[in-house]
């Protein structure tokens, strides 16, 4: 019997809410916006009257924040989808068709696409501010025509944050990863849904607020927040700091869920073994945030301190900025890895079966990546060799240099699947090459800033705007792209348009590299970054990086049209097209509200990734045994 | 299938898959309590007041230990099945949680502020408190759940278990961090 058959005999009302989309079920997103706002005003204003201050200031600015937090989740549906019954009150209802996307749920899949549509947004308007920094850096000194000094810090400062908090940080693990978990490891939900739920709706007052940050006086000192710049660049730098600490604390929700599910909620059969290569990238990529958060999150609220309640962390006579960096970079080096480790595994997941050859040895793929995480977990002084004592460097430099070595147990299982084979390109395998390439010279470039020699002279350069680029840009969000290809069928149940996806990966991989990679030299010449006013024999590069990035960015509008079309009116999609054996492909598609209800749970008898010749299919369906 | 049984169906998680991933949380939080405690040592433990007075401290320093039992004790009877004895000593725990939440704010006026040490110290004790405010609602929480809906207390024992362990964490932290920081 067919898998789908067995689910179809149970599924019945299980499989959602067929109720078609009316304005009114966006009430509870509209509602959160209109509470937020409203309590924070009215927390900023009091506390102003109170403290006889403006408005702007620090301190009103600050409890307004906390005050609109709680505003926009009271409104979201929080209160009575978790709270209220927590506290002995009424159950709400449960929502299972189109309204769950747009309040407070506890559906992880609903949570996975709110996220997807979160991170366009965000990548949208982080992406103009990359376009506003290369407008200024069309000619030496734009600021009479174009940005002030001043208006270029806060820019890339905003661009910085939200590219990597509230773009690159969620985007895989975020979209991918919460769709994908629980369906990859055979149960219907993660192991705390409510938490999950939580974590994507503290993500859109953090970034509001972050954008929002000239409004109150801005923050000059770029992502980093470093003191005791931070203390004296404007009162926006207490958006930057709750904003942080706000993300943090959204990414470790999810994290709990990604190690909580995978070792406590696998199907029946899947020993560690044979979890998917996917869910072990995801928890490599969990235990680091786990782990290393709490200095950077500490860090990030004793900065708040010393702005709001007096206190002295890191500036004033008892203060130590230094400290600051320490704590900053203990999380936030590892967080690259947080990053690009569930990109990896996403390329060992693509790769085996636009092959249909077993992943090459799979357990050195899982020590490298749990290698990465851990050796990676101690390598964040390395961002500042030159404020750092001489026997620490070498220290640092070892450790930095390390990472390269799990690094290559992962590229060398990528290779080992793809050697030989015939690939079957799509759009999302070839994003995924593209994605390998582009990280190979991200990771060969980051070499020379771990070097502390080399590291000397490109400090605080162009180069390592072009290096970090290459991994995050280059390897993260190509990879981003390839996962939305390839599980599109699966969450919509209509296939994207191959011709504009495989147009639209070419145009990206060809402006991405005339961008960072003609970027590496203005970087050797000795072009500082963070500077809006460059000298003048710079400027034939600058232009030529800054024309090729307004063709990177303009870009984007294909894969925003293509694949909002194909999920209008795309081909349906089989249940399987890629011909993959991982679990989620063996669901109906879309993939239904309740994706193994009782009576359809599977036993796990091998790997997901063995396509070998005569290889025994890795799952074994229950024979359906309605319960209703 | 009606609506709740839905949601049931959507929160398949067993009761040790819940207690077993808060692990991870307590994890998470451990270690920035711990990094406020350390954060005193770090910038004011040189220049700790002679006048500064700890009898507070110290007295929250044995309630904590005290709170043991009562915990000890639900956690006892939660595993039995005796749930309303459960719920009395869920209701003991809360007394001394709320005590424990005045004694860290009578102790603000025990260190002199407005000195170097004051500042830290206030403000670490903030942040700090923030932990035992969380441990009150969660115990408040399980204590109305388990008064107005005893059939969905007992269904999600592990919110209690788990309330539970938090406050153990609390004790550990605390008895930990004061004693090194009461000796130092």
């Amino acid at each position: 019997m067919a898998t789908t058959d067995i689910q179809g005999q149970v599924l019945g009302e299980t499989e959602g809410g067929a109720d078609k989309f009316a304005w009114s079920m966006t009430l509870p997103l509209v509602r959160a916006t209109l509470w937020g706002f409203t309590a924070y005003f009215l927390g900023a204003w009091i506390t102003a009257i109170a403290a006889h201050t403006l408005i702007v200031n620090a301190l009103p600015a600050t409890v307004g924040y906390v005050f609109g937090l709680l505003g926009w989740l009271a409104g979201s549906g929080l209160w009575e989808g978790w709270i209220r019954r927590a506290f002995g009150g009424a159950e709400a209802p449960v929502y299972t068709g189109v309204e769950r996307y747009f309040r407070f749920s506890s559906d992880s899949k609903a949570t996975a696409v709110r996220y997807v549509i979160f991170n366009v947004i965000a990548f949208l308007f982080a992406g103009l501010a990359a376009m506003a920094i290369r407008i200024q850096l069309l000619t030496p000194n734009s600021t009479g025509w174009w940005l002030s000094e001043v208006q270029y810090n806060e820019t890339f400062g905003i661009h910085g944050l939200m590219m990597l908090l509230a773009v690159v940080s969620s985007v895989i693990v975020g979209g991918a990863g919460f769709y994908l978990l629980p369906l990859m490891l055979g149960v219907r939900n993660v192991v705390y849904p409510r938490l999950l739920g939580l974590s994507w709706w503290l993500l859109p007052p953090a970034t509001v607020a972050a954008f929002m940050s000239p409004l109150i006086g801005g923050f000059q000192t770029g992502w980093w927040g470093y003191p005791p710049l931070a203390q004296n660049s404007g009162n926006g730098i207490v958006f930057y700091v709750l904003a942080a600490a706000t993300l943090l604390t959204s990414s470790v929700l999810g994290a709990v869920n990604i190690v909580g599910t995978m070792i406590y909620m696998r199907a029946k059969g899947m020993s560690l073994g044979r979890v998917p290569i996917f869910v072990w990238g995801l928890v490599a990529a969990a235990t680091i945030l786990i782990v290393e958060a709490p200095a950077t999150f500490t860090g990030a609220v004793m900065d708040l301190s010393d702005m709001i309640l007096g206190s002295h962390f890191y500036t004033g006579p008892t203060g130590h900025p230094m400290a600051y960096l320490d704590q900053f970079w203990w999380l936030f080096h590892p967080e690259v890895y947080v990053f690009v480790l569930p990109a990896f595994a996403l390329w060992l997941e693509i790769l085996p079966a636009a092959t249909q050859r077993p992943l090459f040895a799979r357990n050195w793929a899982i020590a490298g990546m749990l290698g990465v995480a851990m050796v990676g977990s101690l390598v964040g002084a390395h961002h500042y060799f030159t404020a750092m004592s001489a026997t620490r460097m070498p220290i640092f430099m070892t450790l930095t240099e390390t990472v390269s070595i799990p690094t290559g147990f992962i590229y060398l299982c990528a290779i080992g699947t793809i050697w030989g084979g015939r690939v079957k390109i799509n759009a999302a395998v070839l994003l995924t090459l593209m994605a390998m390439m582009n990280f190979l010279i991200g990771g060969l470039t980051g070499l020379f800033n771990a070097d502390v020699p080399a590291d000397f002279q490109l400090h605080n350069t162009y180069w390592v705007v072009a290096h970090f680029h290459y991994t995050m840009l280059g390897g993260v969000i190509f990879t981003w792209l390839a996962a939305l290809y390839w599980w599109f069928p699966k969450v919509t149940g209509r296939m994207v348009n191959e011709f504009w996806a495989k147009f639209h990966a070419w145009w990206f991989f060809i402006f991405f590299n005339l961008t960072f990679l003609v970027m590496f030299i203005p970087g050797i010449e000795g072009m500082n970054r963070r500077v809006a006013i460059y000298l003048p024999y710079l400027r034939p590069l600058n232009e030529f990086v800054s024309i090729s990035s307004f063709f990177l960015g303009a870009g984007f509008l294909i894969p925003a049209v293509n694949l909002f079309v194909s999920w209008r009116s795309g081909k349906k999609a089989t249940q399987n097209p890629w011909g993959s054996k991982s679990l989620e492909w063996h669901l109906s598609s879309p993939t239904p509200y309740v994706p193994f209800p009782e009576g359809s749970e599977v036993t796990v008898v091998g790997p997901n990734d063995n396509y070998a010749a005569g290889a025994p299919e890795p799952f074994v369906w229950n024979q359906a045994t309605p319960s209703k | 299938m009606a609506a709740e049984n839905i949601g049931t169906l959507m929160d398949p998680a067993s009761e040790r898959a819940k207690r077993g991933a808060f692990f991870f949380p307590m994890l998470f939080t451990s270690i920035i309590c711990a990094a406020w405690f350390l954060a005193r040592f770090l910038w004011a433990g040189t220049s700790v007041p002679k006048a500064a007075d700890f009898g507070v401290g110290v007295a929250l320093t044995v309630l904590m230990l005290f709170s043991i039992g009562p915990m000890s004790g639900a956690r006892t009877k939660l595993i039995r099945g005796e749930d309303a004895a459960a719920l009395g000593r869920l209701a003991a725990l809360l007394g001394i949680a709320v005590l424990v939440v005045v004694g860290i704010i009578a102790t603000w006026w025990a260190v002199p502020i407005g000195t170097g040490y004051g500042g830290i110290y206030d403000i670490t004790s903030g942040w700090i408190l923030l932990y035992f405010v969380g441990g009150v609602l969660g115990l408040l929480a399980s204590l109305m759940k388990g008064k107005q809906v005893l059939e969905r207390f007992q269904s999600e024992r592990w919110v209690a278990h788990n309330v539970l362990s938090f406050w153990g964490e609390l004790v550990l932290l605390w008895t930990v961090f004061f004693i090194v920081f009461y000796i130092a």
